[in-house]
């Protein structure tokens, strides 16, 4: 544990939600789109004495509580057109950069090398988060293509591959079951990844 | 499909900030993987933002006016990481396993594969002073002896599947195993299995010639 407090949200399960979001949620619009001073000045004025008594029970150290305050807010004044009010009520969003910067600020606390970051942990404050996807559909694209260069091979070929790579059996589970010599499958197996290896390089 | 998810309380202390940063590092990959688990953080952030966010301090505090007028001077918007700058895959033998986002960061830090008894591969991954970490790769057949855990071994399998004689593992699964586990994990997917483990104390072989092993466990999965 890195701490040894209890969770605040185990005995405040039932706290009511903070019913300044939609205003809150303006403001940081506002700061986003003109840099608003007094757009600031209000969610300041409501956040940083919260996140203070918030990081006081983490940390219990003022010098440090009052460094989260600082990071937490001018990461606020900073991203604001990062925060999207579809994905959550803007304490949350102020939540979750401060507990990534406790996070960061009492490993550095305890000397530990930069070997994980809470950005990587939590990615609060990243540009896009919808990268995931992204690699998932170049995926999908590639296996597509591949299913349409298996096609485009002679049937006897397709068979073949069809039998090892996607049902898993040996070559000679093949030949024994198709009737043919084991060369047969072995040089049909060759001719069809020579074939697909071309079309790839296409 | 994932049948392995960390506890409800696992995720409560990962999304507190509060869990140890192996297993944080591991739920986070996991959540990735599993939207399940990525909605239930989201509900418990909500619910912990309400909890952490609506103390109302009782004393004055500080004067905050200095801090804040530091802050507007800040220009907007330095430093943002993006995170498609990491490369997102790992490959071994011409295969290309694309990794969890929370992985990424440590594909610089992977070394090279190396061939080990049994149809078994391992790239060792430098963790700083977090613990050690592998990647290891199943061939079809591939089997690891059957071992305990002198600490604690977190498991998360990338890409295939696995059995270790408890259960059957599949993309995504989640496991944290201790000195009180005995397994024998092996790999029967056509495509074999690679899964990310983290160990905090070297493995200990328990059945057959493997017990051989044991004075030279630290040489594996280090």
């Amino acid at each position: 544990m890195l701490v040894g407090i209890p969770l605040e949200s185990t005995t405040n399960y039932t706290a009511k939600p903070i019913d300044c979001a939609d205003e809150m949620s303006v403001h940081l619009t506002d700061i986003a789109n003109s840099r608003s001073q007094k757009a600031f000045a209000e969610v300041f004025s409501y956040f940083a004495p919260r996140l203070r008594s918030y990081a006081l029970k983490q940390m219990g150290n003022e010098a440090l509580a009052m460094e989260l305050v600082q990071d937490t807010m001018a990461n606020v004044w900073q991203k604001s057109h990062l925060f999207d009010a579809e994905k959550g009520s803007p304490s949350t969003w102020i939540f979750t950069i401060a507990r990534n910067i406790r996070f960061d600020l009492l490993r550095k606390q305890r000397n530990r090398k930069e070997d994980i970051c809470a950005d990587d942990l939590w990615p609060v404050l990243c540009e896009q988060t919808a990268d995931v996807n992204e690699v998932a559909l170049d995926h999908q694209v590639t296996l597509d293509e591949i299913n349409i260069m298996f096609t485009r091979l002679p049937d006897k070929q397709q068979q073949v591959i069809e039998a090892i790579y996607l049902e898993g059996k040996s070559q000679q589970e093949v030949a024994d079951e198709m009737n043919i010599p084991l060369g047969t499958v072995k040089s049909r197996t060759r001719l069809a990844l020579q074939r697909l290896k071309e079309m790839l390089d296409e | 499909m994932i049948n392995f998810h960390p506890s409800t309380q696992q995720l409560d202390d990962f999304v507190a900030g509060n869990c140890e940063p192996t297993l944080a590092l591991m739920i986070s990959a996991h959540a990735d993987m599993c939207s399940h688990c990525m909605a239930k953080c989201q509900q418990l952030q909500n619910i912990q933002s309400v909890g952490a966010m609506s103390d109302v301090p009782t004393d004055h505090g500080p004067d905050f006016s200095a801090m804040m007028a530091r802050i507007v001077q800040m220009p907007s918007a330095p430093g943002l990481t993006t995170l498609s700058a990491k490369q997102a895959s790992i490959e071994l033998d011409g295969k290309q396993f694309v990794l969890p986002r929370a992985l990424r960061p440590y594909v610089k830090k992977t070394g090279d594969w190396s061939r080990l008894v049994g149809k078994l591969w391992q790239a060792p991954v430098d963790m700083g002073d977090l613990g050690r970490a592998n990647f290891i790769y199943m061939e079809k057949g591939g089997k690891v002896p059957e071992h305990t855990h002198m600490g604690t071994e977190i498991t998360l399998v990338i890409d295939g599947q696995y059995s270790d004689g408890m259960a059957h593992y599949d993309c995504g699964d989640l496991t944290v195993l201790d000195g009180q586990h005995k397994h024998l994990p092996h790999s029967e997917a056509d495509e074999g299995c690679l899964v990310f483990s983290i160990v905090d104390k070297p493995l200990f072989f328990t059945a057959g010639i493997a017990r051989l092993l044991n004075p030279f466990s630290n040489l594996f999965f280090k």
